[in-house]
């Protein structure tokens, strides 16, 4: 249809795109462009909701769509402000999503908006135009084809996209001798590794966490950043209902040798080194009957694997076992075999992504091509070798070698700095294409705005290498799935997809597999020397994220690190080594060393050492680059995520470590600030709070809130301190970056933070999100002197920013600390790096002012929402309904943890929660009244076990 | 009785016989100031110098601030306030002193005050408008500082009159205006004095224009006394309402260690303290640099020794039941706040602040210390910096321990902080040294009638 | 045209001692000029007891309850919002501002009458004119009588006053 006329068909720029790149050189990422480009796309995209025809200006439409992790889709909503995506909420109707979202999907409108994304072709860094690129590379392809494709070779991440996949089948035929690779650093070789040991055949484990009653994890993160981690959450806190009787309460193990997220949300957690893991599996196998030697293992793990044992085998058919990414294929089999005898709740299904080579085979045969000089024409297609490839990988230079090298992706990154040319790729909000998630459900990617810059998509490079003179995407997607639509009125069901964001019927079947074959697996030794275990980091993920500000700013679970990584200790080994906090360490394994600044961890395991991915980037853009330190050039291609044997030496050169937190433990009387709660016994504990709610005694007259009394409940029990929240509340509400030398001078901005405290130096700690509680009786009204901090008649705090003047009284006399002040101007004249530049403005929800300089702002329970929701029911003449009110930090919960309603409707959630034994509210001695209260943590701790500590 | 004894004895007198007479008074304090010939001015210009250097480097600091935004100073997220209101408080604990001296005092019947009282009073208006800079600085939005009056405005908004800023507003504005009021009033005979003896024209008009044609009629003088006697019984509650309302600031609030029914009174007595410690300093500068060791002698020194030691005894006490009520009263954060006072991260200041404000004045129970000026004068200045130690801790403590451990952070001091704060000082040296280039430094009639006098007679 | 007749005193019990005798010689005082006020030499020569205390009262008394006033008008009735679920008429701390402005208040109003009695400012005034009249301002008393018509009365004056110690007797027309 029209594409042709909106934009280039397939590679060739016309002149529009020529005036875009030469506006571009004027002003970069200047508003001129970036307003033109503010449109909706040329075709026809369907809104989420049913609205009338054409977009009413001002009220902001949402369309479903799906973003890639790791080449997953995730299911997200956009809400599109006069043709600007703003903000991304979850789609409820999908099984990746369920109407939460994570900090990925959240922050991914920034990355959109980010002035440093690649916005020209170029070769070797020269900006050419697209045409010259299509030339050369039509020659080149002529080339290929004399040879059958022999010397041609694609790169790509894991590619779940059915027309992507189609794409490629059909480039292949064409060049039988070319070859496809794949390789995403965050990989399941060893999953799928296991399932071949065990069935013969690749499958995806799938547990139903929600028919759990007893799980044991072993070094396995399924509450940590992934394409699972909504699912998984959801489903983990479901099945620990504070209402349930304690027998059907999840009791979660976990074996795992430094904190995750899921250790942190553990009822029983060990930690163990890896190696003494796969022990602790074949112990937990031998005691369900298998013919296998067990390791030794410590007196405390053998107790923990006992207890362990003793709750699985009592729950059969609600008890399953689960190995981690980073345990090798065997163990996988093993638990695959352990699940079998528990007849364990978990569904095992064919994978979306092709299973075999491993990623790493795939990478490694590739690399041997290259050196001996097999490759002519390189592909690169969104993927970043030369960053995030392990580090005995030599890709640098073998990409040199090879004669014809393109790389596309969002940024001009270290790979295409390697390659001969580099093109732009065009942001998932800005393209179609479609995606599949884990489980195999598909859904349409679609535009929610015209390219910003001269971009294309995989999809048009794909189909003019395969000799297509024009092609658009929106028809190749159209294409792939006119072929699948089983009949019937092919646009009734392509309106249908769009407007659900999935399409039906796609998720795979569970798959037939025979029965488990139990694995040949030698007990480890236990290790000597320092052992390093890597992860996908919660904020950076494998790096792809780096040049997000916002996801630099957010505080890492549990650590609350922000601008970089740090190589945590246990608290024993840095004692040993007269370690403290910052001092910079030199690791070294074979040749590669790297210098890194220790974190103390208490909790972690000896003779550990654990740092994160996605850091360490030369050249991705102002935010991202030189932050933290590259752990990928550690790895090792045959063992990415377990290192023995790195040597650790101090270099005596300290480096501060930047935390949003400084003090984690609670102390004596403190433990009060932080409730938790044996599910046995919550009907006898209860919170020292809970007669205190409503505060003490007070000679002030009681203000009547006769309209609506807006109140926030927040279940500690169901935080898994996952961050969507506070990521969803800056994008909602226009919340600064500050950057990394205002952190270090105490600074920062979140109007919601989730203080993490530790009860003891091992158990698990406990997650408490603060934003605003909005006083009845708050301490912050009084003390202004202009009346810029006003109680409203709804019993909202209000904070008017044009009235301060900014003494700061307010925050110094407010108990939570929650008010966040101006220092500079961070959102109006003084924005850290780029963060400036027009093209990030277009971001900003309209509904939200921008903070001034010398300003005090804070949590408002997005009373742009309430206000909003107000003006509708007052047209409409009624109450504003109950639920019709959303907070930002609500509506992204993965969890469902923050509850938020009207306290004078007898209907609305909070009223019931308020009313539950766990309800408490956070110093609420000191009368102020909170409305924004809590409900205790809990934990469901092996009787077995609470008798010995008692 | 020999000369030796008359000299003992002189000691402990308010004036020596050099200057025990109307005329030797006049003589004294006028001729620095308008017999050019007969005085050397050159360790002023020196003076004069150093401090307007200083006074520079606080106009840029101002500056800077006001170009760049609150956040070159050191304050963050959790401890919101800083060297601005320390500074601030500091300031207006001194700029209490000279009321305390003219008007207390003078109710007291304490006749030696004469000798004192104009240059401490002089500190008093300086201090006092220096104070009233930190606050205006220390805005996140300094030029809209007008807001915290009341006036029609298109906001059609009125100040929050429950605010302690407010009133801090209010009762500094209202203490400066009237401290200036007063110290004019008491001004006016001894600019008539200067009137009459000046010799040049110039001296003759501008003492002249300043005097107001005071003529010292019996009449007038009625009205003059009893109205300076009026105002000497107004200052007294002004004085104790302003640093109460300063001590407010801190105890109209809910965090722990500044929520505390001692502040007001504790602060009334802090500030009296602080400031009486820049009343001898300055009494020992200006008594060297104008000769007029006649008319402060060291028994001013030793009486004044006396009260400082007085007030650092209730100081004492102040802390003492700062901790006592926070170990009584129990409160989880109250008694970690004192754990963390003694043990936290800002210890040794504290301990220093201790040492200066409690232990160090103790040397003044020995008559010897009292006498020696140098001591009095050394002491003095160390009691200075403990106040301003008192003042940035309770504000870094109760900020820096609040009530979540989550937020607990430490205060890190910038540049500019330390620039604003000598700058400060440095802009009042220079305020300083212009009056006593102007007007005379001790009040001619009041020595003559209060000291004078009763010292003949004697 | 009346004359007057200065004596100049070197002490204030002098200058005293002469007013009060002046009584029984039907000489009369019209003013005194001192460097330092002499007590009871107000009355001696008849100054009218001060009101500057009412005076002050009341304007101290005035402006504190105006100050209320706006207080209470703005907070209550003007713009009346909920800052911390305290009551709209938080009467104690509305009390501190107008206790601070009622003393400037006051101190102000005695300012102005203050100056009005004493008729300050004053530019000129013929005793400037005499000589010797600026030692009064440093150490010198000056009582200042009525000069009698009768030339005779006159000697005796100033005989008398040489004699009870005036350093200088002096005329002075106006």
């Amino acid at each position: 249809m029209t594409e042709n006329l909106a934009r280039p068909a397939g590679l060739a720029a016309t002149h529009a795109g020529l005036d875009r790149r030469a506006a571009l050189k004027l002003f970069a990422g200047g508003a001129a462009l970036a307003l033109a480009s503010c449109s909706r796309p040329p075709e026809e995209i369907v809104p989420y909701v049913e609205i009338p025809e054409g977009l009413t200006p001002g009220i902001p439409l949402k369309f479903a769509t799906a973003l890639p992790l790791a080449g997953y889709a995730r299911g997200v909503l956009v809400k599109s402000v006069e043709g600007r995506p703003t903000k991304i909420e979850g789609n409820p109707r999908h099984p990746a999503s369920l109407g939460s979202t994570d900090v990925f999907a959240e922050a991914s409108v920034l990355s959109l908006y980010d002035p440093d994304r690649s916005q020209a072709v170029r070769n070797r860094a020269q900006p050419v135009a697209w045409e010259t690129f299509a030339g050369v590379l039509r020659t080149q392809m002529e080339q290929e084809s004399a040879r059958h494709g022999s010397g041609l070779r694609l790169l790509t991440g894991r590619i779940t996209s059915p027309t992507l996949r189609r794409q490629l089948d059909d480039l292949l035929r064409a060049f039988p001798e070319a070859r496809w690779h794949r390789y995403e650093p965050v990989n399941d070789d060893a999953a799928f590794g296991g399932a071949l040991q065990a069935f013969g055949r690749p499958v995806v484990v799938l547990p139903r966490l929600s028919d759990t009653k007893v799980m044991l994890a072993l070094d396995a993160d399924p509450l940590g950043p992934g394409p699972q981690q909504i699912r998984m959450g959801r489903d983990f806190v479901g099945a620990r209902r504070a209402q349930a009787s304690p027998q059907d309460f999840l009791r979660f193990y976990v074996a795992e040798p430094a904190w995750t997220l899921t250790g942190a949300n553990a009822d029983q957690r060990l930690a163990l080194p890896p190696q003494l893991i796969r022990n602790l599996a074949l112990a937990v196998a031998k005691e369900l009957g298998a013919n296998v030697e067990a390791g030794n293992l410590p007196a405390e793990a053998q107790r923990f694997a006992e207890l362990a044992v003793g709750d699985l085998k009592s729950r059969p058919g609600r008890a399953a076992v689960m190995a981690g990414r980073a345990q090798p294929a065997e163990v996988h089999a093993l638990c695959h075999w352990i699940n079998a005898q528990l007849k364990a709740p978990v569904d095992l299904i064919d994978p979306v992504d092709v299973a075999e080579p491993g990623h790493a085979d795939s990478l490694r045969t590739l690399n041997e091509d290259v050196v001996a000089k097999r490759v002519q024409t390189l592909i690169i297609l969104d993927a970043n070798p030369v960053y995030d490839a392990p580090g005995d990988l030599d890709v640098r230079g073998a990409l040199r070698s090879v004669p014809f090298s393109v790389h596309f992706g969002h940024y001009n990154n270290e790979t295409a700095a390697m390659c001969a040319w580099h093109l732009p790729l065009a942001h998932p909000l800005e393209s179609w294409s479609d995606l599949r998630s884990l489980d195999g459900t598909a859904s349409i990617v679609q535009p929610l705005i015209r390219p910003l810059y001269d971009t294309r998509t995989l999809h048009q490079l794909l189909a003019y290498m395969g000799g297509a003179a024009s092609a658009s995407s929106y028809d190749l997607v159209r294409e792939t799935w006119k072929a699948r639509v089983p009949g019937g009125d092919f646009e009734t069901w392509w309106r249908g997809v769009l407007t659900d964001g999935v399409i039906p019927n796609t998720a795979q079947q569970p798959a037939q597999v025979p029965a488990p074959k139990l694995p040949t697996l030698a007990p480890a030794q236990p290790p000597t020397g320092f052992t390093l275990t890597l992860a996908p980091d919660a904020s950076m993920f494998d790096g792809t994220f780096s040049n997000n500000a916002w996801l630099q700013e957010c505080p890492r679970p549990v650590t609350r690190q922000v601008w970089g990584n740090a190589a945590h200790l246990s608290a024993n080994d840095a004692r040993r080594l007269g370690l403290v906090d910052g001092d910079v360490v030199r690791l070294g394994r074979g040749d590669v060393q790297i210098d890194a600044p220790v974190m103390i961890r208490p909790g972690q395991a000896d003779g550990i050492i654990r740092t994160t991915l996605g850091y360490g980037r030369w050249q991705t853009g102002a935010i991202g680059n030189q932050v933290g330190f590259d752990a990928h050039r550690l790895q090792s291609i045959g063992s990415p995520w377990v290192l023995e044997g790195v040597s650790m030496a101090a270099t005596g050169r300290r480096e501060e470590i930047l935390t949003t937190q400084h003090q984690y433990q609670l102390e004596g009387e403190a433990h009060e600030l932080f409730p938790i709660l044996s599910i046995a016994k919550l009907e006898s504990e209860v919170p020292r709070r809970h007669e205190s709610v409503g505060g003490p005694a007070t000679l002030y007259p009681a203000y009547p809130y006769n309209t609506y009394a807006w109140s926030m409940v927040i279940d500690t029990g169901a935080c898994i301190g996952c961050n969507a929240c506070v990521v969803a509340c800056q994008a909602e509400n226009n919340v600064p970056v500050v950057g990394p030398q205002e952190i270090g001078m105490g600074r920062d901005m979140h109007w919601l933070r989730i203080d993490t405290y530790f009860t003891s130096e091992s158990s698990p700690p406990g997650f408490q999100p603060v934003p605003c509680m909005h006083c009845e009786q708050a301490p912050c009204e009084p003390v202004c002197p202009v009346m810029a901090s006003i109680h409203d008649a709804e019993g909202l705090n209000l904070q008017v920013y044009n009235r301060c003047v900014g003494t700061r009284f307010c925050e110094s006399n407010c108990p939570y600390k929650v008010r966040r002040f101006n220092f500079f101007g961070y959102a109006s004249g003084q924005e850290f790096a780029n963060l400036g530049a027009d093209v990030v403005k277009l971001q900003f929800n309209p509904d939200v002012t921008v903070r001034a300089r010398g300003v005090m702002e804070k949590c408002t329970y997005c009373v742009q929402r309430i206000s909003g929701a107000r003006r509708t029911a007052e047209r409409e003449n009624r109450k504003i309904h109950n639920g019709e009110v959303t907070t930002a930090c609500q509506d992204a919960c993965p969890t469902r943890a923050i509850s938020f309603g009207d306290r004078n409707d007898p209907a609305s959630g909070v009223n019931t929660l308020r009313q539950e034994r766990r309800h408490y509210e956070l110093l609420g001695e000191l009368g102020t009244r909170p409305r924004t209260t809590y409900l205790a943590r809990l934990r469901n701790l092996n009787p077995a076990l609470t008798e010995e500590k008692a | 009785m020999t000369a030796a004894e008359l000299d003992r004895s002189d000691a402990l007198r308010w004036t020596l016989p050099s200057g025990r007479s109307y005329e030797a008074v006049n003589r004294l304090v006028s001729a620095p100031l308008i017999e050019r010939a007969a005085w050397s001015w050159r360790a002023w210009w020196i003076a004069f110098a150093v401090s307007l250097t200083f006074t520079v480097i606080f106009l840029i600091a101002v500056a800077w601030l006001f170009v760049s935004g609150i956040g070159i100073w050191g304050v963050d997220s959790t401890i919101v306030w800083g060297y601005a209101i320390a500074n601030y408080v500091w300031w207006i604990g001194i700029g209490n002193a000279g009321t305390l001296i003219s008007a207390m005092l003078l109710l007291m019947r304490q006749h030696w005050r004469a000798s004192i009282n104009r240059f401490a009073e002089a500190m008093t208006i300086f201090a006092a408008s220096i104070a009233g800079l930190f606050p205006i600085m220390h805005l996140g939005r300094p030029l809209y500082f007008y807001w915290l009056t009341p006036y029609p405005n298109t906001m059609t908004a009125w100040p929050q009159w429950r605010s302690a800023l407010i009133w801090d507003f209010w009762a500094i504005l209202s203490y400066l205006l009237f401290s200036i009021i007063f110290w004019y009033v008491g001004l006016i005979p001894d600019l008539a004095t200067l009137r009459d003896r000046a010799r040049s024209r110039g001296g003759q008009r501008f003492y002249g224009a300043l005097a107001l044609g005071w003529r010292g009629s019996a009449r007038d003088w009625h009205v003059y006394h009893v109205y300076q006697l009026t105002m000497a019984s107004l200052a007294v509650p002004l004085v104790v309402s302003l640093h109460s309302v300063v001590g407010l600031d801190f105890a109209a609030s809910l965090m722990p260690g500044w929520q505390e029914t001692i502040f007001p009174p504790y602060f009334v007595v802090g500030a009296m303290y602080s400031g009486f410690a820049l009343v001898v300093v300055l009494a020992a500068l200006v008594r060297g640099g104008f000769g007029l060791q006649a008319l402060i002698t060291p028994a001013h020194f030793d009486v004044m020794a006396k009260i400082l030691l007085a007030a650092s005894i209730i100081m004492g006490l102040s802390y003492a039941t700062e901790w006592f009520s926070a170990w009584y009263g129990g409160g989880r954060v109250d008694r970690d706040l004192v754990a963390y006072l003694f043990t936290g991260a800002y210890a040794p200041l504290y301990y220093a602040q201790l040492f200066c404000n409690v232990v160090l004045p103790q040397t003044f129970w020995f008559p010897i210390v009292r006498r020696s000026i140098p001591a009095v004068f050394l002491i003095a200045i160390a009691i200075n910096i403990g106040m301003w130690l008192e003042r940035i801790l309770i504000i870094w403590m109760t900020l820096s321990h609040g009530f979540l451990p989550s937020m607990w952070r430490l205060f890190q001091s910038t540049i500019w902080d330390w620039l604003t704060m000598f700058g400060s000082l440095g802009l009042f040296a220079t305020m300083y040294l212009i009056f006593v280039r102007l007007v005379p430094a001790v009040s001619m009639h009041e020595v003559k009638k209060d000291v004078i006098d009763q010292e003949v007679s004697a | 045209m009346s004359r007057m007749l200065l004596a100049e005193f070197a002490t204030g019990e002098a200058l005293l001692g002469a007013a009060r005798q002046s009584k029984q010689r039907d000489l009369r005082v019209i003013d005194a000029f001192t460097p330092v006020p002499v007590d009871g030499l107000a009355e001696l020569i008849g100054a009218t007891p001060t009101r500057i205390r009412l005076v002050m009262f009341i304007g101290g008394i005035t402006v504190a309850a105006l100050f209320y006033l706006l207080e209470w008008y703005s907070a209550v009735v003007n713009y009346p919002v909920n800052s911390g679920g305290r009551p709209l008429h938080s009467w104690l701390p509305f009390i501190l501002p107008p206790f601070a402005t009622g003393i400037f208040g006051a101190a102000l109003v005695g300012l102005i009458s203050l100056f009005l009695t004493a008729g300050l400012p004053r530019l000129h005034d013929p005793l400037f004119a005499v000589e010797g009249f600026e030692r009064v301002t440093q150490d010198r008393f000056v009582l200042v009588f009525e000069r009698p018509e009768a030339a005779q009365h006159d000697e005796a004056a100033r005989a008398w006053l040489t004699a009870i110690g005036a350093a200088r007797v002096c005329e002075m027309k106006t």
